[in-house]
């Protein structure tokens, strides 16, 4: 036996909604049918399932609990991510540990908003207290105006340019064609890239995320109950997460992927080279950058360099967000931290359709919880099919 | 449509009083082994731990770190101002503020590592000066 952290437990499940610019179906509706068409694909009913771990914005007054009660399960495990986008992968890592430690065997882990600009405009307003009270008053741009901050820093450090942060949006659009649940559905091509209209210089239109409706799914079970299931079973090699890393220093153009991939490679067995994808929490391209460093994936403040050379689309030698990420198939609130973990499944599942890429594992990354001029928390993991 | 205002608190009060009084006041960590200068205002030192910052008045001079150009304001109250440089400013002190900086869009070029010096306003929010940025030399 090997000493993995979540040895003892499988991924065995997922389901995703349609994403759609709006919609009229209450948020308890599109969880509902993202956890719905999660278990159905691991062939299990809603009463096996005694665990709930869920992230949504929208939810409030509402919590896990009550979702619980509304969903009539009876629940041995809850978990709500207070983390914005790191939550997925961090609910996913704790409803593991519930299950090797013998407290739950079925645990739906699931995230789904409802939001359309204006809606999420406003909840930034008032994220939390630094916000609201030293940038909101200064209409700072939203989550767009910071994360200006940080890409003209990485440009100016680093000698990147637009089209190097371009590289990777064309690249995710290419991946979403081949995504029927995706947004945009027509092609980006560089110039459109680097002419959209202007946000927040040096930020434009395509770098920033699109608002919308939908919710994720992956279902988590104990070996013993994967044992009766007949679907494709993958397990969790490995995983961390670090919030407000490093304290006290918003622009060091790192986050907490620096601070415990180390820790999370070795418990894996494996490192970088190991991998067969990245599905990257894509707020902004500048973060992808941040994170396929912290991860060890690209050389430290080298990676326009780096994807100079390196396709990136479902069909090269690293493939990113092979599902089009956030930034083509759309930003569904606390979604975001679960559609990398979403696609990752699919793909490790061989339900990549038309995008399938040919993998055996890959890392699958979440980030969220905007403060003071930055994300506080960082989140990874790496998953593998056992054949 | 009136525009985000922040909440005054007790751990924020002097800041937002001292704005009016047009002084920039921090806090400063009276550990003998930190006497950091803490911004955003706290109950605590964020760089030891220990409970007992001070509030000084500070230059309210200082460096930009970076900058935006915010054509698309998120927040309607804003849409007539736009474009507006939105900035990081490392201020003398130490800790890291942010604000906007008093210049046109079109001379929005560079000012990375550009010396600053507060301003406060009172033309932004009913009853609160709020601080801006003016280059210097």
């Amino acid at each position: 036996m090997t000493d993995h952290p979540f040895d003892g437990v499988r991924i065995v499940g997922v389901g995703q909604t349609l994403y759609e610019k709006r919609s009229q179906k209450p948020i308890h509706r599109i969880l509902w049918e993202a956890a719905d068409l999660a278990l159905k694909s691991a062939g299990l009913k809603w009463r096996q399932a005694d665990g709930l771990a869920l992230t949504s914005f929208v939810l409030p007054p509402d919590n896990v609990a009550t979702v619980a009660e509304h969903f009539g399960l009876e629940a041995r495990f809850l978990f709500q991510g207070l983390y914005g986008g790191a939550s997925g992968i961090i609910g996913m890592m704790h409803a593991a540990r519930a299950i090797r430690d013998g407290d739950a065997e079925v645990v739906i882990c699931l995230a789904g908003d409802a939001f359309d600009v204006a809606a999420h405009n406003e909840m930034l307003d008032r994220f939390n207290g630094s916000v609201r009270d030293y940038l909101s008053p200064y209409g700072f741009g939203g989550a767009n105006g910071m994360f200006a901050l940080h890409t003209r820093l990485y440009m100016e450090r680093n000698g990147a340019t637009r089209e190097d942060f371009g590289r990777l949006c064309v690249a995710q659009r290419e991946n979403a064609l081949r995504n029927p649940n995706a947004l945009f559905k027509e092609p980006l091509t560089m110039d459109a890239y680097l002419n959209a209209r202007e946000i927040a210089d040096p930020l434009r239109l395509y770098d920033c995320v699109m608002p919308c409706f939908g919710g994720d799914c992956i279902i988590l079970a104990s070996e013993k109950v994967a044992r009766t299931l007949k679907g494709p079973q993958l397990r969790i090699l490995g995983g961390g997460e670090y919030h407000n890393f490093p304290a006290n220093d918003v622009y060091s153009l790192s986050a907490g992927w620096e601070g415990f991939s180390d820790r999370m490679y070795s418990r894996a067995g494996i490192g970088p080279k190991d991998l067969h994808f990245a599905q990257l929490y894509d707020d902004y391209p500048v973060m992808e950058y941040i994170q396929l460093e912290g991860m060890q994936i690209s050389p430290k403040g080298k990676t326009h360099e780096w994807l100079r050379k390196t396709d990136v689309t479902w069909k090269g030698e690293m493939p990113i967000n092979t599902g089009g990420g956030q930034l083509s198939a759309g930003q569904a609130g606390a979604s975001g931290g679960m559609i990398g973990v979403v696609e990752g499944v699919l793909q490790l599942r061989g339900e990549g359709g038309e995008r399938q890429v040919k993998c055996q594992r890959g890392v699958v990354s979440g980030y969220g919880m905007v403060a003071y001029g930055r994300g506080l928390s960082a989140s990874a993991a790496i998953l593998e099919r056992i054949d | 449509m009136s525009k985000p205002m922040p909440r005054i608190t007790a751990v924020n009060r002097p800041y937002w009083e001292g704005c009016n009084a047009d002084k920039l006041m921090l806090q400063r960590c009276t550990a003998a082994d930190c006497g950091q200068y803490i911004f955003y205002p706290r109950v605590c030192c964020p760089h030891c731990g220990d409970g007992d910052p001070v509030w000084e008045q500070v230059s309210g001079r200082g460096q930009v770190l970076s900058y935006t150009l915010v054509q698309r304001p998120h927040h309607e109250s804003f849409y007539a101002e736009a474009p507006f440089v939105f900035a990081a400013v490392t201020l003398e002190e130490g800790p890291l503020i942010y604000g906007r900086i008093e210049i046109d869009a079109a001379e929005a070029e560079g000012l990375n590592g550009r010396p600053v010096a507060i301003v406060f306003r009172d033309d932004q929010l009913p009853g609160q000066k709020l601080p801006f940025f003016r280059l210097t030399a």
